[in-house]
């Protein structure tokens, strides 16, 4: 098992590395020079001190300044092979300093003008916040109904629930959202269509709580009900997976009441390939409310990604990229370690 | 009957062997029948109902939105009309009420509705009458205007203005710039509006109802002309920059609107007055002709009557022949050839159309034809009046009845926010979004078939790097990444075509590590098969072993997946698109169909611009995904049939 997980470590940080690299090379394809930009900005700020000197006398302070931000930056060779080691921190910059993400610098927003962790931070809580509980709720929903559909397979109830989770899922997110928008905020009035709390007000304890949920419903029901047609499906699909087995007629046959049948012994065996499935579920709480996020104004991760494109903040978009890609192949780490430690024939097939 | 039959085959049998009939007289016989995997598959598909029924749901989508396009040739991108934003679904905007139709006396229209006065003096509305934004319903006629025999009837874009027979003037609609109420000189939207003036509009004043000679509403403005040159005229001057110049003015033969300028004759009749320099005052003999200086061109010849579209002005001279000035308008079409000998005896202009009644009773009709408005009806014998309105013209006989009408019924899903069908958008959208599913699909197919082959086949180092490089896409995050490239696309200085074209490989690239998966699994199973073995035995090349012996056998399996993905496809696109990084307006697709609306006083009111888009998007993708569920149970032998 040790040598399984030393090799896929291995193989994850092979994979990490060459994103990083072609991340930053494809950064560095766009036209934007911030050197250049900030030289020109500095150039604005002392027009009065340059007043009275010759074209070319300006010329010189401009390079000079322009040079100096290149160094500041690492910009100041064309080798891309130095550029990337400095922004990984591992080549020195023009001062001799390293100074790159391992050093921990992860660079400066300039749309929000904080450093790009501070600007992440608050996002990240509520994308977080936001995820997990719909995500609780999503399981909670989902895992009762799959088993009910399994037990209760081709029964009109289960038909029904077929129907309405193949409806479920391929309806984009975007449409349920306004679908339920229209419902919930314009027909009924129960909750308001976005933001995160009530403008110009600054509740604290309880009622900050209550404030809060009340903004924070319609994003969480609707979260709730775009994950609900994928898992259900996967789950019954497990369950009657398991049901079928060997060991379940053995166990009927065995006089085994009906109820222990199905949630001790078939559900347990079921319990693989739904816990992967989870834990890919799970490693969405960073990324998976996107859409959600930018249609109802929350202020998460999504709506910072987008944010950051259309302002082309290029540092938070290539940190936010590098998050998601190592989240994600974290993730994948996790659920082949966990195949592993359940289904001892991966580890020998691979 | 069978009787017979089996009496008289025995010649057959006895010559062509009776294999078949012998298992028919003799159950016992009978064998099970022998059915190709193909074969099996599509009766397995057949036998469900509502895989079938998505199919052919499918297939007329297809067709609509393929074939739909060659039926719109009127239809391009870009197109945006102001007055006829945010119209509602439904073919109302020419049903002229039948109590009218009988008895006209005349009939106006700027926008969205028309207005309808008849001879008895009753005022009638019909048209898209309602406002959800602003709650206005024009179709609800104030009280005084109904119990009142009105003379005159004009309608603006968001307000009309009726004179009843004693003069006195009604105005209903919006109000907010100065469409009919009065503004004292200190209030704060003075600036911009020119009031009415106070008599008019609180009813002590009345005007001169036998010598009116024409009353006509523009954009949010109203102007009364009088037979001795004097005029009325109020409303919004911000969209009318040149109306101070027609304020007092006391020598005006004729006046229209235009879209953003008054244009009048004045009693000199040389040229098109505006108050402004430069502005129409250069004529031309047709709409795209050479356009020369107004008094070059007119050389002693008097204007006499105008008529206005949204851009371009059309005059009659006296010696009968017309002159156009202005932007030329729509598709252009060519004005119509008079006789030798014939004149215009009526002149009028809708938005982007003419049309002309000629001394001969012919009804011509010309200019932009962009909502068929120029699209005459052949017999239109009697016709002694045409009135127009903003897309239609109707024809009225010397009885006053109706004639035939023709131009913009309305529209079947209404309109967007830019004025556009959102019918026509739906099916040219709907192009554009199953192209980009469809090849990028084909795309990531090809890769992931490849990868997977090769991958599976020949096992190894081989199979080891392209698993690592399977693995470094499939951890890509799919919708940040392709927020990403696509908004790095955006930025590069390419052509739209090949931007959507990179769009669909973004799409094919990112999608394909799933297919290289399932197909490297089917393979590694279907190698170790006979049929392998023997044509590995016979020495057929592994390559062509790989492609050509193990392909075809797992060909069910990437169908399905092909199916799914599409979906998936599709539903990426539009996502992208919502967000505002893939495809971007004016063209259509049915993602960004959608951008605009999301926000909850859209969704409520003007639900026709997400409903129609959304259940054409959701429909289309809920069949796919049918058919593909529907093909994976059939294609698994093992999978339940009940399930």
């Amino acid at each position: 098992m040790g040598k399984y997980v030393i090799k896929r470590i291995g193989y994850m940080l092979v994979v990490a590395l060459v994103l990083s690299i072609l991340m930053f090379l494809l950064y560095n394809l766009l036209p934007a020079n911030r050197a250049y930009t900030d030289a020109k900005a500095d150039m604005q700020t002392m027009k009065n001190t340059l007043r009275g000197k010759t074209e070319e006398q300006k010329q010189e302070i401009f390079n000079e300044r322009y040079h100096e931000y290149q160094k500041r930056y690492g910009t100041d060779t064309k080798n891309m092979a130095v550029r990337y080691l400095r922004w990984v921190g591992l080549y020195p910059n023009a001062y001799g300093k390293f100074d790159g993400l391992l050093q921990g610098n992860f660079g400066y927003s300039y749309e929000h003008k904080k450093t790009v962790l501070e600007t992440v931070k608050d996002p990240m809580l509520n994308t977080m916040k936001i995820n997990i509980i719909a995500m609780i709720l999503g399981l909670g929903i989902t895992i009762p109904l799959g088993i009910y559909c399994s037990t209760h397979k081709g029964k009109k109830t289960d038909q029904f629930v077929q129907v309405v989770t193949i409806i479920g899922y391929s309806l984009p997110a975007f449409i349920t959202c306004i679908v339920f928008i229209w419902i919930f905020c314009s027909l009924l009035g129960w909750f308001p269509p976005s933001g995160m709390k009530t403008p110009g007000t600054n509740y604290t304890g309880l009622t900050r709580i209550l404030d809060e949920l009340k903004y924070l419903a319609l994003p969480l029901i609707t979260m709730t009900f775009c994950s609900l047609g994928g898992m259900t499906r996967y789950v019954r699909a497990a369950m009657i997976d398991s049901l079928s087995l060997d060991c379940i007629r053995t166990a009927r046959a065995k006089g085994v009441r009906e109820k222990t049948v199905i949630y001790s012994h078939a559900w347990r065996n079921a319990l693989i390939p739904i816990v992967t499935q989870a834990l890919g579920w799970f490693l969405g709480i960073f990324s998976g409310s996107l859409m959600f996020e930018n249609i109802f104004a929350i202020n998460g991760m999504g709506k910072l990604m987008i944010g950051a494109l259309n302002t082309r903040d290029y540092d938070l978009i290539i940190l936010l990229q590098m998050f998601y890609v190592i989240v994600s192949l974290i993730g994948y780490l996790v659920i082949d370690i966990v195949y592993g430690l359940v289904d001892p024939r991966v580890r020998v097939n691979k | 009957m069978k009787e017979t039959k089996k009496r008289s085959g025995w010649l057959r049998r006895l010559f062509r062997g009776g294999s078949k009939t012998l298992v028919e007289d003799n159950p016992s016989l009978a064998v099970e029948e022998i059915v190709s995997p193909m074969k099996q598959i599509v009766r397995g598909f057949f036998e469900r109902k509502l895989a079938v029924i998505a199919l052919v749901v499918l297939i007329c989508m297809f067709i609509l939105v393929f074939i739909g396009p060659l039926f719109m040739p009127r239809y391009y991108d870009s197109y945006t009309e102001t007055t006829q934003q945010n119209i509602s679904p439904g073919f109302k905007m020419m049903s002229v009420p039948s109590e009218l139709s009988k008895d006209i006396r005349m009939i106006d229209g700027y926008g969205k509705f028309s207005i309808g006065l008849s001879n008895a003096g009753k005022v009638y509305v019909w048209g898209d009458t309602y406002d959800p934004l602003t709650k206005i319903e024009m179709a609800d006629i104030p009280e005084a205007v109904q119990n009142h025999k009105i003379a005159y009837v004009a309608a603006g874009i968001d307000h009309a203005i009726a004179i009843d027979e004693e003069g006195h003037v009604y105005g209903w609609g919006a109000t907010k710039r100065g469409q009919y109420t009065y503004y004292t000189p200190d209030q704060e939207v003075a600036d911009d509006v020119v009031s009415i003036p106070e008599g008019l509009a609180n009813g002590t004043e009345t005007v001169d109802v036998a010598n009116i000679k024409k009353v006509a509403c523009g954009y949010q403005i109203t102007a009364i002309l009088m037979n001795d040159g004097s005029l009325y005229i109020w409303g919004n001057a911000k969209s009318y920059s040149n109306m101070d110049k027609f304020v007092g003015k006391t020598d005006l033969i004729d006046i229209d609107f235009t879209l953003n300028n008054i244009v009048g004759v004045t009693t000199a009749q040389n040229g098109v007055y505006t108050g402004k320099r430069g502005l129409f005052d250069k004529l031309k003999s047709t709409l795209t002709g050479k356009a020369v200086a107004s008094r070059e061109f007119l050389n002693g010849r008097k204007v006499v009557r105008i008529a206005a579209t949204s851009k371009n002005v059309c005059g009659e001279l006296d010696d009968g022949s017309i002159f156009f000035v202005g932007d030329a308008i729509g598709s252009n079409d060519p004005v119509p050839a008079l006789h030798a000998g014939e004149k215009f005896i009526e002149l009028e202009a809708g938005t982007y159309h003419y049309v002309g009644l000629t001394s001969e009773g012919r009804v011509l009709c010309w200019g932009g034809n962009t909502l068929s408005q120029t699209d005459v009806p052949s017999d239109l014998a009697g016709t002694t009046k045409l009135y127009c309105g903003a897309f239609q013209t109707y024809a009225v006989n010397d009885q006053n009845e109706l004639v035939d009408k023709w131009g913009n019924k309305g529209y079947l899903f209404g309109t967007d926010k830019y004025g556009a069908d959102i019918f026509q958008r739906i099916i040219k959208g709907g192009k554009m979004t199953m192209t980009i599913g469809a090849i990028a699909v084909i795309i990531s197919s090809i890769i992931g078939v490849i990868v997977g082959v090769v991958s599976g086949y020949f096992g190894g180092k081989v199979d080891m790097i392209l698993m690592r490089i399977t693995e470094i896409f499939a951890a890509i995050p799919f919708l940040p990444f392709a927020l990403i490239l696509s908004a790095l696309m955006s930025q590069m200085n390419i052509s739209e075509n090949s931007k959507i074209f990179l769009l669909m490989v973004i799409l094919g690239v990112l999608t394909w590590t799933g297919l290289a998966r399932i197909v490297r699994a089917q393979v590694l199973a279907a190698r170790e098969n006979e049929y392998v073995t023997a044509a590995k035995a016979m020495g057929v090349r592994e390559r062509n072993i790989a492609f050509k012996h193990i392909l075809p056998n797992i060909v069910s399996i990437i169908l399905v997946s092909l199916t799914l993905d599409f979906a998936t496809c599709m539903l990426t696109e539009s996502s992208l698109s919502y967000l505002g990084f893939g495809v971007t307006y004016p063209r259509p697709t049915w993602g960004n169909m959608l951008n605009g609306v999301n926000n909850a006083t859209i969704i409520k009111n003007f639900w026709w611009q997400w409903v129609f888009t959304s259940i054409f998007l959701a429909v289309t993708c809920i069949c796919i995904n049918i058919i593909g569920d529907t093909l994976r149970d059939v294609i698994d032998p093992k999978s339940d049939r009940d399930k």
